[in-house]
């Protein structure tokens, strides 16, 4: 190579590397830029507090909550363990051993007035798809119980009362002082960020699923003799059945019982956990339905984090805490009977759930992969690492129920490409489209597909 | 907490048996809308999202009746008696003297003090769901 020729390389290579590292433009749609606003909130805006942001308890690359086992791979000055490094907010905060061993958060939602005893211990909820779950038509419900916001309840009063509750330097709690509040433009940011994540509709049950046993498992969840669940969980999400409830219920409060389920995993340690109110103050037990489309990769389940896996999640339902519940009684009297699965019917549901949990995965992959097309070289890098992630879901929750082998084939080589792209400095189209090509080969693995 | 018993939504058309199960448990089991109101004690008059400047009372109370148990809001016609009820949350407001808020008590209400009142009922203004008192010198 000539001297001219080595130059002309070096100059295209750093003009290359320039335009590859120039900020990102602004988008150019008002809600677009909104939402990039909102992100830039949650995952960056501590509000003058104690370091957290929104992000720190709800990790995009954890499905928008936070896992036990996400936890312990974080390092120990991470924002989440405020609590073991502020001395500000060592007692009454947060109780380090049930965040660090089963992902609890400390809550102070009957008051704060007698903060050593008075406090419930809950689990980080996902907000992914909140476009489907947040409405009812008794208003809004965000958390677990629904009442998670102050102000008006909405979800874009929500991030006030989460500044209050996880942001503050000290327990006095005193805005400009322990945290700035969010501003109207913030708030705007941040709802609009929210309602941007994950699935933005429903999907329709019933599915053209490939698997026989997802199939069956389908098959029960829509049976009001036998599973019962779609009457909740209108297909699959967040909703009653409108057949059932009304057109317009949406999102509905119940009493299920979970609080009396034996040996939750936080009683056994011995430390004090209170026991969860739910809904109001004082409480009246109920909690509102999540979706399930979403659940089998974002456990331990249940507001309390009691259960860690799908297949035992689905089974809670057998139990008596649930039959002896307002909510299973209410069942049982109106259809003779309480929901009494046998173990491969347990296991069929959960069977169902993982791969509608695998289909959404794959959806918001290839969402992310196309994203990645279009953007410079860190941004798409980032994309490409949630990609990456999202397909890892996708993997384990069919792996993790012995689903579907053919389609966690194509989904690793998903994985293998897309993790082509996202190391590569000028060729990441190419393997980008690879990469969907391959999820697109899982999902037909899953399911027949009636157009493209 | 009561029942709400006028679900908007509900039909109880009975078409199943799980359809009159699922509609009881509506009816027994939801609860009107309601936000968090241990959080709402930390956020200073005027900033409550979503209420202050459309939901909400903020200026000064006009008047007490401790037997009536109520407040006088307002002058002139948009003058109105609001019912402080067991029910109705009485925080201190101190953000302006970098302290904590805290709860009160019917006695912190008084003629000239500057409160912001959520009723329970916006249109009706009969009774205060909570009411926030701002903090004099000494609070």
């Amino acid at each position: 190579m000539s001297g001219t020729t080595r130059r002309t390389v070096l100059a295209v290579t750093c003009l290359a590397t320039l335009a590859g590292c120039r900020a990102p433009e602004p988008p150019s749609d008002p809600q677009s830029a909104l939402v990039a606003r909102g992100r830039d909130i949650f995952f960056n805006e501590t509000f003058d507090g104690n370091g957290r942001t929104c992000g720190t308890c709800h990790r995009a690359e954890d499905n928008f909550a936070i896992s036990p086992a996400f936890i312990a791979t974080l390092p120990p000055d991470d924002p989440l363990f405020v609590a073991e490094t502020n001395p500000a907010l060592a007692a009454n905060f947060e109780n380090p051993r049930l965040m660090r061993e089963f992902g609890m958060i400390l809550e102070n939602l009957d008051g704060f007035e007698d903060l050593p005893n008075k406090f419930t211990m809950r689990g980080v909820p996902h907000v992914l798809a909140l476009r489907t779950s947040v409405v009812s038509n008794q208003g809004p419900r965000t958390g677990w119980s629904g009442d998670g916001a102050p102000g008006d309840g909405s979800l874009r009063a929500f991030a006030t009362g989460a500044v209050i509750q996880h942001f503050p330097r000290t327990l006095d709690r005193v805005p400009g002082a322990d945290f700035r509040l969010p501003t109207d433009e913030e708030l705007d940011a941040l709802e609009a960020f929210q309602l941007s994540l994950g699935r933005q509709a429903e999907i329709v049950l019933p599915l053209a699923l490939k698997g026989v046993v997802a199939a069956r498992g389908q098959a029960i969840f829509v049976d009001n003799t036998l599973g019962k669940c779609n009457a909740c969980h209108f297909n699959a999400g967040a909703n009653g059945d409108p057949r059932i409830f009304g057109p317009d219920a949406g999102n509905l409060n119940f009493d299920t019982g979970v609080e009396n389920l034996p040996d939750q995993p936080a009683d056994l340690t011995g430390e004090l956990v209170p026991p969860d109110d739910g809904f109001g103050i004082p409480g009246d037990g109920t909690f509102n339905t999540p979706p399930l489309v979403e659940s089998a990769d974002t456990g331990p389940f249940f507001h309390n984090n009691s259960v860690e896996t799908i297949e035992g999640a689905v089974a809670f339902y057998n139990g008596d805490a649930f039959n002896d519940s307002p909510a299973g009684q209410l069942l049982r009297g109106a259809t003779g009977s309480g929901i009494n699965l046998d173990g491969t019917q347990v296991v069929a549901v959960a069977a169902f759930l993982r791969v509608i949990n695998a289909l959404e995965n794959i959806r918001e992959t290839i969402a992310l992969l196309e994203q990645s097309r279009a953007e410079r070289r860190e941004p798409a890098r980032a994309t490409l690492r949630l990609a990456l992630a999202e397909t890892d879901d996708a993997i384990q929750v069919l792996v993790g129920g012995g689903l579907h082998p053919d389609a966690v084939g194509h989904l690793q080589e998903a994985r293998r490409l897309a993790r082509k792209a996202a190391r590569s400095f000028f060729f990441r189209d190419g393997p980008t489209a690879d990469a969907i090509r391959a999820q697109e080969r899982a999902r037909a693995a899953l399911i027949e597909e009636t157009g493209s | 907490m009561t029942s709400h018993a006028t679900l908007t939504g509900a039909r109880a058309t009975a078409r199943s048996p799980i359809a009159a199960a699922a509609t009881a448990l509506v009816l027994l089991m939801t609860m009107p809308a309601a936000a968090q109101q241990s959080t709402e004690q930390f956020i200073p008059i005027g900033r409550s999202p979503g209420l202050s400047g459309t939901q909400t009372y903020v200026g000064t109370i006009a008047d007490v009746d401790a037997g009536a148990r109520t407040v006088a809001l307002g002058t002139g016609a948009a003058r109105h008696d609001v019912r402080i009820t067991p029910r109705t949350r009485i925080w201190i407001d101190r953000t302006q003297y970098g302290k904590a808020n805290t709860a009160g008590r019917f006695e912190d209400l008084a003629p000239g003090r500057r409160v912001e009142v959520r009723y329970v009922d916006a249109a009706a203004k009969q009774a205060a769901d909570w009411i926030k008192v701002a903090a004099e010198a000494g609070d």
